[in-house]
């Protein structure tokens, strides 16, 4: 009697390959945030010492920032669009001119944002920089500034 | 006279380069993908400029009711109870990498008072560079949320 032999493939079986590919690409796609990877940088000053760089008050411009974005430029209530072209003449006469951005702590964050991002566009606008910028901190104004 | 057909031709669609394909996708999806060590949702402020954060930087995330989290980049952030806790956190984090960038996430409608507080202690703690996390500035004068 014949015995009938039964035939092994010799391939390995790829049939399935796409389909669990096609699966792990769906769990990336799912996973997959597109996180916000941007910002403005903002260098804090290297202070080898404990006490922060002087910054003479009437020498320097104050921006306040009330809450609801009211800002006040020495003083003035000015619009956001204004503070370049009020900064313009005294840098001229100074270009290191010390800039304080001064938030109220019940002012919102996003207008203290705006403010530092509209003085970092300088040299865009009116093609000067302003190399001298500081935002004290509470601790710092009531150390030093009192 | 019978004709002979010249030939046959394959009915099935060819799928032999599918799997190539799909990993070819699947490695694009794994080299490009970020893991977000912090997925803190918060409103971003709008700027019209943003630079690239460097990967790996520390995270310090602060929501509408002034919640923080913190994360050294490395591990998903966790809440700390107040911002003296991120005095502590920042002091570690600066002495294990001394150039380590920090982000601040925080809420455009957050409390100024949230924010001094975060940067006062990243100041004593001798942090070289933060970055304001934002979104960029549409021409309506928006951008998105995150």
């Amino acid at each position: 009697m014949k015995i009938k032999k039964q035939s092994v493939s010799e391939e390995i079986p790829t049939a399935s390959m796409a389909d669990i590919a096609f699966l792990l690409i769906i769990y990336f796609m799912v996973t997959t945030t597109f996180a916000a990877t941007r910002g403005l940088d903002f260098s804090l000053p290297k202070d080898d010492q404990d006490t922060p760089p002087m910054v003479d008050k009437e020498e320097s411009v104050l921006i306040e920032i009330q809450p609801g974005g009211v800002l006040m430029v020495d003083g003035k209530a000015m619009p956001l669009d204004a503070i370049l072209e009020y900064l313009k003449p005294k840098l001229e006469r100074n270009p290191a001119k010390p800039v304080i951005i001064r938030p109220n702590p019940e002012a919102e964050y996003g207008y203290m944002v705006a403010v530092f991002d509209e003085i970092r566009q300088a040299p865009d606008k009116i093609g000067m920089e302003v190399k001298n910028v500081s935002i004290p901190t509470q601790r710092e104004i009531e150390m030093f500034w009192y | 006279m019978r004709l002979k057909v010249r030939g046959t031709q394959n009915e099935g669609i060819p799928t032999a380069s599918m799997a190539d394909i799909a990993f070819l996708l699947i490695i694009f999806f794994m080299v490009t993908i970020n893991f977000e060590v912090d997925k803190t949702t918060v409103g971003l402020p709008t700027t019209e400029l943003r630079f690239e954060i460097p990967k790996k930087s520390a995270y310090i995330s602060i929501i509408e009711s002034g919640q923080i989290r913190v994360s050294s980049g490395e591990e998903i952030s966790v809440a700390v109870p107040g911002p003296e806790n991120v005095l502590s956190f920042a002091v570690d984090v600066v002495a294990s990498n001394p150039g380590k960038a920090f982000v601040l996430k925080a809420d455009k409608n957050v409390p100024y008072r949230y924010v001094d507080s975060v940067i006062d202690a990243l100041k004593q703690a001798r942090a070289e560079v933060i970055y304001l996390l934002s979104e960029q500035e549409t021409l309506d004068g928006d951008g998105g949320g995150q």
